[in-house]
Parts: C-alpha cells; sequence; structure tokens
C-alpha cells in the first residue's frame, strides 16, 4: 500500500535529517525540548485577538528554519493533519463574534475573523515548532532527555522498542495488506470480511515476534532493567541557547516589543 | 480526534498533563508489581501494531468511506489496562513528534480522551467484568462495541470541554456538542467492529493471549462498580459545573479570582513581590483582555511591528546564510 | 576457550502433550567442533537449538555444558557461555543502533563502560563491520543485519555458538562472507539449516533430523553425499556436488 510506504519512508527521512551533523541537531535535547514546550506554551497563551503580539512569534520558526537549513517546505507539509481541524473550529467565529474590532484602511476587521487568524497563525505555529524539534532531534535522544526529567526507564524503554518496531511492523503491515489487494482488484480498502483474519494475522506475528525480543533479550542477561551508555553532556552553549530563547519568548509574549517598533514607524 | 496545540489553553493543558501523568505513574507502579520482565517487549511491540493497524482502510460495507482500529481498546484486551495505556502513551507521543497528529502541549489532553478512557473505563469497567466468566464470541463483540462506543463518546466530549475552557471556538457549547457526538458515534460503532473482528479471530486461535479471561482473584463486586462510576460522575460534574459558570474560560477566570483576592489582602513589599509573581503566573493562562479599551487602536502597530520585526531577522538570517555559504566555499 | 564440549543424552520435548516435537536425542560435541544440523522444515531444528539455550526448560533427558547440567539455576552461568543468533534479524536487533545493541550484553552483566566499549569494538572488527557501529539497525541490509547479530553475542565472549537457519535471504556475495567469517571462528559451532551448500562450506560434522529424532550423526562429506539418505528425508544433494556429480568430476567438489 503506497500510503504505508510513504509513512515508512517519512519516519525514516526525518530520522536521517536529525542524524544530519549540524550545530542545531548537537544541541543538548532537553534544551531543545525546554525550548519547543516554551514556545508553543507562550504562542498558545496569546489572547484571541492580539494578532500583532503573535505574529512577532514568527521569529523563532524563521530564525531556525534558516539557520537550522530546513526545508521549509517540509514543515508546511506537516500541516495537513492539524490545519484542517483547526479551520474547522476558527470558521465559525467570524459569524458569532460581529463585533467591529479594527479598521486597516477601510475595512472593518471584526473580532471573530481576528480570532479567526490568530486561532490558524497559532496552529501553524504549533506545528512548526514541533516540527523544528523532531527534525533536529532523533528519537532515541528526546527519550534520553525524557530519562533526564525522570520519567520512569520502564516507559521510556517501551517507547524506544515501539520506534524500533514501528517499520519493521508498517513493512510487514504493508506486504498483508499488498498481497490482500493484488487479489481484490478496485477495492479501496480491506472488506467487512477480511476484517478479523487480516489483521490477527499481524497481530499474532506481532506477538509472536515480541516473544523473540523477549528470548534474545533474555539470552543476553535482560533481567528486567535496561541500562543506557553515553551521557550527552550540557555544554555552555546549551545553556547560553536555553537562555536566549527564553529571554527572548518571554519578552515578545509580556512586554509590547511590537507596538513599541511599530509606532516607531507610524 | 488528535487536538492540535492551537486549541487549547496553557492552564488546560497542563492539568490535562497532570491527570493524564497520575494515570501513567499509577500504571507504571502497577506494571512494576507485576514484575513481568516480558511485558516491556510486549508493550512496545504491541504499541507498534497498533501503530501499523492504524494505518491500514477497511472498507465499511454500503458506503465509500474507511474505517480504522482503535488502539485504546484493543491494547487493553490484550495488555490490560495497564501495560495498555502505557502503550498507549508511546504510540501518542510518537504520532505527534513524527507526523505532528496532535500537539506537543496538547498530548496530555489527547493521552486522557484517547488512551485514558479506552484503557482505564474500557479494560475495567467493561472488558474485564464481562469477561470474568470466561469468554465468547458474543461478549466480545459486545464489550467492543461498547467499548468503543463509550470511549469515543467521552473522548470527544471531552475534546468539546477542552477547547471550551481554553476560550477557543466562538461556537455555542451546545452546537459544538451536537456536531461531535453523532460523529464519533458513528466511529465509534465502526472501530468497535473492526477491533471486535480481530479480538473474535484471536479468541479463536489463540485465546490465552486476550487479557482478563477467566482471571482468578481481584474480584469485581457490585460496590466496586458503582464507587467506580460515583467516581466518574463527579469527575464529569466538576468539569461541567466549571463550564457552566457561564463564562467559556470559567477555569482559568476563577483561578484570576482567587489570585487577584490573595494580591489584595498582602501589603507594602510583599505585595510588589506578590504582583510580580502574579504577573508571571497570569501570564499562562491569559484569557483576560487587559487591554482591550487600547487593543483596538495600538494592534495596527502592533502588526506593523511584528512585520518589521520579521523582515529584519529574516534578513539577518539570510546574511547569516550567505556568509556562511562564502565561508564553506573557501 | 579450554575444555568446552556438550553432552546431549536422550533429550525429548514436547509443546503440547500429546505431540512430541524432539525424540531420544544424544550427542556430543566437543571443543572446536562445527555441527551442521539439517532436516526437512519442521524436523525440530530450530527447537533443538531453543532447548541448549535453556529457552525451555521443561525437557526430558539432561543437556550439560562443560560438565554444569542445565536448569533453572544454572540458566544465567550457561547463557553466559553460549551465543545464540536468531533467524530474523530483526527480532534480534532490538536497540536503535548497532553500537547500543551489541552493548546490551556486556551491559547487562555489569561491565564497566570502557570494557563494553572495547567489546563491542572486538566483536564489530571480528564481523569486519566497525564502519556501522552507528548505524541505525533499520538502516542496516540483510546481511548486514546478519552480521550485526553476530557481533552482538559476540561481545558476551561465548564460547559456543548457535546459529538458527544463518544463511536465508542473503546474496551470494553476504553468504560468502559470512561463510569466511565464520570459518575463522574457532568457537564450537551448531548451525541449523536446510541450506546443504552452506553447511557443506562451513561444517565438518553434519547431524540429520527427520520427525524430532536423529537419523544420522557423522562426516560432512558422507552424509552431504548420499544422495538417497538425503532423499528419503526430504532433502536433495548440495547444488555444487550434484553440479558436480553430472559434470563427472566428482574428486574435486571439496574446493
Amino acid at each position: 500500500m503506497s500510503n504505508i510506504s510513504r509513512t515508512i519512508y517519512e519516519i525514516q527521512s526525518l530520522d536521517a535529517l536529525a542524524k544530519e551533523k549540524r550545530w542545531i541537531n548537537e544541541l543538548h535535547p532537553l534544551v531543545k525540548i525546554c525550548v519547543t514546550m516554551l514556545y508553543i506554551g507562550m504562542t498558545v497563551s496569546f489572547p484571541k485577538y492580539c494578532l500583532g503580539g503573535l505574529l512577532a512569534m514568527a521569529v523563532y520558526p524563521v530564525i531556525l528554519f534558516t539557520v537550522g537549513e530546513l526545508s521549509f517546505r517540509a514543515g508546511l507539509r506537516r500541516l495537513r493533519i492539524v490545519l484542517p481541524l483547526v479551520c474547522v473550529v476558527g470558521v465559525f467565529n467570524p459569524f458569532f463574534d460581529r463585533e467591529i474590532y479594527a479598521y486597516l484602511g477601510k475595512v472593518a476587521v471584526s473580532g471573530g475573523v481576528l480570532s479567526m487568524v490568530t486561532l490558524m497563525l497559532k496552529g501553524v505555529f504549533t506545528v512548526f515548532a514541533s516540527y523544528l524539534l523532531i527534525a533536529t532531534t532523533t528519537v532515541e535522544k528526546i527519550c534520553y532527555a525524557l530519562r533526564m526529567l525522570h520519567l520512569p526507564k520502564l516507559f521510556v524503554t517501551q517507547l524506544l522498542l515501539i520506534y524500533r518496531y514501528i517499520g519493521v511492523l508498517s513493512e510487514e503491515a504493508g506486504r498483508i495488506t499488498r498481497a490482500y489487494e493484488l487479489r481484490a482488484p478496485g477495492q479501496k480498502g480491506i472488506h467487512v470480511k477480511a476484517w478479523g483474519t487480516l489483521v490477527g494475522q499481524l497481530l499474532l506475528r506481532s506477538m509472536d515476534r515480541a516473544e523473540q525480543i523477549y528470548e534474545s533479550m533474555c539470552l543476553r542477561g535482560y533481567q528486567g532493567e535496561f541500562y543506557y551508555g553515553d551521557k550527552i553532556k550540557m555544554r555552555g552553549r546549551d545553556i547560553v541557547y536555553l537562555c536566549i530563547w527564553t529571554a527572548a519568548l518571554i519578552a515578545l509574549r509580556c512586554l509590547p516589543v511590537t507596538e513599541k517598533i511599530g509606532s516607531l514607524f507610524m | 480526534m488528535h487536538m492540535a496545540d492551537a486549541l487549547i489553553g496553557p492552564a488546560v493543558a497542563a492539568t490535562m498533563y497532570a491527570c493524564s501523568g497520575v494515570a501513567g505513574g499509577y500504571s507504571v507502579r502497577k506494571i512494576r508489581l507485576e514484575n513481568d520482565p516480558k511485558k516491556i517487549p510486549v508493550m512496545g511491540v504491541m504499541g507498534a501494531f497498533v501503530f501499523a493497524a492504524q494505518m491500514i482502510n477497511f472498507t465499511i460495507p454500503g458506503t465509500g468511506s474507511s474505517g480504522h482500529l482503535c488502539g485504546g481498546m484493543m491494547l487493553s484486551a490484550l495488555l490490560g489496562p495497564y501495560g495498555g495505556f502505557l502503550a498507549m502513551i508511546g504510540v501518542l507521543l510518537i504520532q505527534c513528534l513524527l507526523f505532528a497528529d496532535g500537539g506537543l502541549l496538547a498530548l496530555g489532553c489527547n493521552i486522557w480522551n484517547m488512551a485514558f478512557y479506552g484503557c482505564f473505563l474500557g479494560a475495567l469497567l467493561i472488558w474485564k467484568p464481562m469477561m470474568k466468566r470466561g469468554a465468547s464470541k458474543a461478549k466480545i463483540v459486545a464489550a467492543s462495541l461498547l467499548g468503543c462506543v463509550l470511549t469515543l463518546q467521552l473522548g470527544a466530549f471531552s475534546v468539546t470541554v477542552e477547547t471550551f475552557l481554553s476560550g477557543v471556538p466562538e461556537l455555542p457549547f451546545s452546537a459544538f456538542v451536537a456536531a461531535m457526538q453523532p460523529i464519533h458515534l458513528a466511529i465509534g460503532l465502526v472501530e468497535g467492529l473492526i477491533t471486535a473482528a480481530v479480538l473474535c479471530f484471536v479468541y479463536e486461535v489463540r485465546p490465552e493471549l486476550l487479557w482478563g479471561v477467566e482471571a482468578e482473584g481481584g474480584r469485581w463486586t457490585l460496590r466496586k462498580t458503582l464507587s467506580v462510576f460515583g467516581a466518574l460522575a463527579l469527575l464529569l460534574g466538576g468539569a461541567l459545573s466549571l463550564f457552566a459558570s457561564g463564562y467559556p474560560d470559567g477555569l482559568e477566570w476563577s483561578m484570576e479570582r482567587v489570585a487577584g483576592t490573595a494580591e489584595l489582602e498582602a501589603a507594602g513589599s510583599v505585595y510588589e513581590r506578590a504582583a510580580a509573581i502574579q504577573g508571571a503566573a497570569s501570564l499562562l493562562p491569559d484569557y483576560a483582555f487587559q487591554h482591550s479599551d487600547s487593543m483596538a487602536g495600538t494592534s495596527l502597530s502592533g502588526i506593523a511591528g511584528a512585520v518589521i520585526v520579521l523582515l529584519l531577522c529574516a534578513g539577518c538570517c539570510y546574511l547569516f546564510k550567505f556568509f556562511k555559504k562564502n565561508i564553506d566555499h573557501e | 576457550m579450554s575444555h568446552i564440549h556438550m553432552e546431549i543424552e536422550q533429550l525429548s520435548f514436547s509443546y503440547e502433550k500429546k505431540v512430541p516435537v524432539l525424540k531420544d536425542i544424544s550427542f556430543f560435541a566437543g571443543e572446536r567442533e562445527s555441527i551442521g544440523v539439517i532436516g526437512a522444515n519442521g524436523v525440530g531444528k530450530s527447537t533443538l537449538l531453543k532447548l541448549l539455550v535453556g529457552l525451555h526448560l521443561d525437557f526430558e533427558g539432561s543437556i550439560r555444558i562443560e560438565e554444569i547440567p542445565l536448569e533453572k539455576k544454572t540458566l544465567g552461568k550457561i547463557r553466559e557461555k553460549i551465543g545464540y543468533v536468531f533467524q530474523d534479524a530483526d527480532s534480534q536487533l532490538f536497540m536503535p543502533n548497532v553500537f547500543e545493541d551489541a552493548a546490551f550484553a556486556p551491559r547487562n552483566y555489569g561491565l564497566p563502560e570502557e570494557e563494553v566499549n572495547r567489546r563491542v569494538e572486538m566483536a564489530l572488527r571480528a564481523v569486519h563491520i566497525e564502519h556501522l557501529r552507528e548505524k541505525p539497525i533499520y538502516k542496516l541490509s540483510g546481511g548486514e543485519k546478519k552480521l550485526a547479530s553476530i557481533a552482538v553475542i559476540l561481545t558476551m565472549l561465548p564460547d559456543i555458538i548457535l546459529m538458527d537457519e544463518p544463511s536465508i535471504a542473503l546474496d551470494p556475495r553476504n553468504r560468502r562472507n559470512l561463510i569466511a567469517i565464520l570459518n575463522q571462528f574457532d568457537h564450537l559451532k551448531i548451525i541449523a539449516s536446510h541450506d546443504l551448500d552452506f553447511i557443506w562450506d562451513t561444517c565438518e560434522r553434519t547431524i540429520l533430523m527427520a520427525d524430532g529424532g536423529i537419523v544420522c550423526d557423522g562426516r560432512t562429506e558422507d552424509i552431504l553425499r548420499d544422495e538417497k539418505l538425503l532423499e528419503e528425508h526430504g532433502l536433495e544433494l548440495p547444488l555444487s556436488i550434484y553440479r558436480n556429480n553430472h559434470a563427472g568430476y566428482a574428486e574435486n567438489a571439496n574446493i
């Protein structure tokens, strides 16, 4: 199924992107997670009519996309899941909130339109932020940061295993569905009669695989505990990066920076 | 049903993170008590399985559309509520990181809406009591359907409540609910049928894989059921009453009021410090229209300022790249 | 590495009560031997290997490794001595990248990180994949995966290596490479396979299994040339011998 192979390809290309040797990829994962969460939190917390302040938040993605040399188009593609959802919620705002809020020249802008635009911008910015995180940080490094945050090892290990086997099992799912499609041409999906057996087969194979993995672990001395090796050291530039962005984001959110600058010119 | 970051406010997100975190911590403890070293690899592989199985399209007879598998119910029927919940968190986290399916900030909400209901309620209130005296195909179908429909209904309702508590949509609450619930009823039925088909197959071929079938010990009494339902009712009631305070931002609004009164009682330098803290704290749940008078006047210059900042920033980045390229070439 | 041996006496095993998978198997495997276990699909080759590393303990008869009987108490000690290479490398390699996977065993045995590093280096060098150290598992080719799954057990410094269908899904070059590497090892090796050419190239001794029991145990050269014996048990002559036989210069088959 092309859908499944596309997904696998997407996972692998993201992983390859995150493994490249750029300075932004080399930053400490915990620092990047903190900055990303702070950015998303700040962005989302903007009042619904505060378009000016929100626009300035674009500074973060703009800088990271260019300095990190990431493809802007790939970031846009990631919007395809989130944006429709946000639009569905936002598109009603102009109908329910008709109070005039501002004039752009002679065009009256209602509160609803303004809040719709800010909502969509929030959607775009937050998706960009998480893309900037995952495109520069591998899942293993994120797991490392999660362990630094004292998430239980059991959970993190499980997460790593899920990530490790997504590709393997998706390929298996792809093979099963392709075998089905070849013998059932012209069908859009899996027919109701085959629902149970088809996925059931995949499930049993996965269970068998889990059994083998467990055996493989046991044969190499596993006793319910995972040990991880190399530590990622927090360096000076990580701390500088964290401090600069924290200060900048808080300033952008709390101080009327954009209005001051704008009023210099208007 | 994956929520996006833009649809929730920081306060709601943090609350839901806390709720999901508590449920997650509890599950980790339960799994540790089980002390079964095999559980971790099985959870990992089953998480990956749900991920893979959700990519398969199932034709819904009589319609042109397709459905997908319900992960929460499926996982808890195989791993039990605790293992299922943790595996589901893993799946949601990876979906959100790799595919932007649901946001990082909204992850707490998504875990609650999809994993908590499916795993805890689905497994403990529906699957376990029904399978206690042995399983049968009819029981599996009934449990899967009931479980999926119920958990999706609760999940959809929670999505609505969470977005409204965040003050995002202008749409009336009732209209949103009226739109969300029937759609998710249909989805729940389809997901329930798919899940039932798969679980029936497993029951036929390898029944020992199903969780909680003829499990001994841990009796499920009527009292226990009632107390769980009671707790659930309280929880839902609490959420509803918050909403019913008539203001979409009920939660944050009441928080600010609490913070505000505390501020008034203080005096002198303590007051100033408290104000500073309050300023910092209110930065997150900030939906009050502090500048609502001046906003209309200044927002234009605000937008202009933002555009200027962005242009400057883009220019600097361009220069940076330009010089970097030159240096690389040399 | 002295006195490595394995003694199996009257070994029987069944998954379900009534269906025996292995029946009355006895053999002795000595130091530096490499033994091919051959037989058609489903004769119990894989089960036999699994029993030898103690993945099922409810067997009848006895398995002794260096005079230590295989039982629950001795499991940890025995498993340290044996490396088991799975048929499906994807199930064996569960960590994110080659290094992490190779380091799994030594870390579990509580070795300090420098020693872990040293052992991983050694193991990767032994199968010539030093360059794959940091590579994620999903990016490895089939042949690289197989070599990596051998490397990850070499870090335990095993005395005995068991392999289940090692040559499956390998292209000719990777196959030749694997044969060359295996022939360099001086461990006691037991290789289960129905790829007789592979056995021909790697093992001096062969055990032919059928229906859960041992039919024949002897020199590879004798067993794999016995067309009638092989055919009786659902196997065929190795391709190289077949070709040589029919071209009329069987003397040169042992290349």
